[in-house]
């Protein structure tokens, strides 16, 4: 593999992303190697068209192709509900749901005093200034149930209580499909807190 | 390969890989400890919410050939705090342990009474109507346990009793210096006033359990903060996470009174054996 000195920059290049090994680093360079050059250079013209193309939306900093995401632009959302996440990636997850039709703000991570990521470092203020700017009428935080994620929820209903806007955290508590007696006793006390009438 | 069974409590937990989290431990018998919890992040993981931060929890970890990190193989949880959950400043006070108590102990160095300091602070913090204070008392616990107790009672450089006068906190000497000697003091240090004093060896002489009936002024809370910042980041040998920021606590930035790093150029040396292995 050392002798052929593109290849195995290929190599090196393709171990540098997340989740890839230097065994799938190499099968992926013999796999582009073997493949027609006209796939290969649709390869190569959609990584640059991405890196060219691609940001972040004004509003609410989700991927955008220009100054807004489909999700904003989109005139049949209702533009009343949003939807806080942490990052892209949880966005995307509520939107494979299919069932929320509202808008959403992306933060950059989560609050985290054990490692000292303070509000500035999420950009809260941000989604401050779109409340104030825009007709929101409900904010629905959606972090993680993790120590970050409840910190982040706690924070951002201090921020935005004084807007006398409704703000709502996503429900925690047991999984669907999961049996009850398996079910750890932090998880059972927040399903418990967070019942429902039925 | 080995086995390890001792009860702990969870001081961070990060990220890893697609589903994984890498868990830092602080155990009963065998000091600080980091695993990999393999498929951690999913929803149906049988850890549950046992590695989230502050939770006590009896761990089972064993040692792969070849691999620095240890496999968390099973946690059940004993208690979870969940009140701390519920308050901003309980968070970020229950972070201030925990960090510290990673800060000024080695891996593997089992130190059972800061253990037992750590655990009796999450506790209070969680029950605490003043969670940033507890916090800070619990700081000066965990400290004391991990053999650095500031020394209040006379200068720790020419070692003149404190009566009366004006004094200062050196944390590099590890207590209070005068005012004669806090001039060749290599880095600044805060006064500290009569009535910090006292404060400081009440909550030193008390009882753990007793700590949070401590009611100070805010002066005083002011005061106590900044040297227990200053004290613990030089017994830590680095910065520590900042905290204030997020419960928009009140703090007097750059507060008259501090006097020192005058004399020498060069950093201080710092005490602590654990800085190198944080």
């Amino acid at each position: 593999m050392d002798r052929n000195g593109i290849l195995d920059e290929l190599v090196r290049e393709l171990t540098s992303l997340p989740g890839i090994g230097r065994k799938t680093a190499q099968r992926l360079a013999f796999h582009i190697l073997k493949q027609p050059s006209e796939d290969a250079e649709r390869l190569i013209r959609t990584i640059r068209a991405v890196k060219e193309k691609l940001g972040l939306c004004r509003q609410c900093r989700n991927i955008a192709e220009g100054e807004l995401c489909d999700i904003c632009r989109d005139p049949t959302r209702d533009a009343t509900r949003v939807v806080v996440v942490e990052d892209v990636t949880t966005l995307h997850a509520l939107e494979r749901t299919g069932g929320y039709k509202g808008l959403y703000h992306v933060l950059a991570g989560a609050l985290s005093p054990l490692d000292g990521v303070g509000p500035a470092d999420i950009r809260t203020q941000d989604l401050v200034d779109r409340i104030a700017q825009s007709k929101v009428e409900e904010v629905i935080v959606a972090t993680s149930p993790t120590i970050e994620g409840e910190a982040t929820a706690i924070y951002l209903s201090r921020l935005i209580k004084p807007f006398g806007i409704r703000i709502s955290r996503i429900a925690c508590g047991v999984p669907v499909g999961m049996d009850l007696e398996y079910a750890d006793e932090v998880t059972l006390i927040k399903s418990l807190d967070g019942r429902r009438e039925i | 390969m080995s086995l390890l069974k001792t009860p702990a409590v969870v001081l961070k937990s990060r990220k890893w890989g697609d589903a994984d989290r890498i868990v830092t431990f602080f155990t009963l018998k065998h000091g600080k400890v980091r695993g990999v919890a393999r498929g951690a992040r999913r929803m149906k993981s049988r850890f549950g919410s046992s590695l989230e931060p502050f939770v006590h929890c009896d761990l089972v970890l064993f040692e792969k050939p070849g691999d620095t990190l240890y496999r968390i193989s099973q946690t059940d949880i004993r208690h979870a705090f969940p009140s701390i959950r519920t308050s901003l400043e309980a968070i970020t006070g229950a972070a201030r342990l925990a960090n510290l108590a990673g800060a000024v102990t080695a891996d593997g160095d089992a130190v059972p009474r800061v253990f037992q300091a750590l655990l009796e602070g999450l506790r209070a913090v969680g029950e605490s109507g003043d969670p940033v204070l507890t916090a800070a008392l619990y700081e000066l616990e965990i400290l004391r346990f991990a053999g650095y107790l500031p020394h209040l009672d006379r200068c720790n450089a020419c070692q003149q009793r404190t009566n009366g006068g004006t004094w200062f906190f050196s944390p590099r000497a590890g207590g209070t210096v005068c005012s004669a000697c806090v001039r060749q003091e290599p880095v600044r240090c805060p006064s500290v006033s009569p009535a910090c004093l006292a404060f400081f060896r009440q909550a030193l002489r008390m009882e753990l359990a007793l700590l949070p009936r401590l009611k100070p002024t805010a002066a005083i809370r002011n005061e106590l903060y900044d040297v227990i910042e200053l004290y613990v980041e030089c017994v830590a040998g680095r910065r520590m996470p900042r905290t204030h920021g997020v419960t928009g606590e009140e703090r007097v930035p750059g507060r008259s009174g501090w006097a020192g790093g005058k004399v020498a150029e060069k950093r201080p040396v710092y005490r602590s054996r654990a800085a190198a292995h944080v």
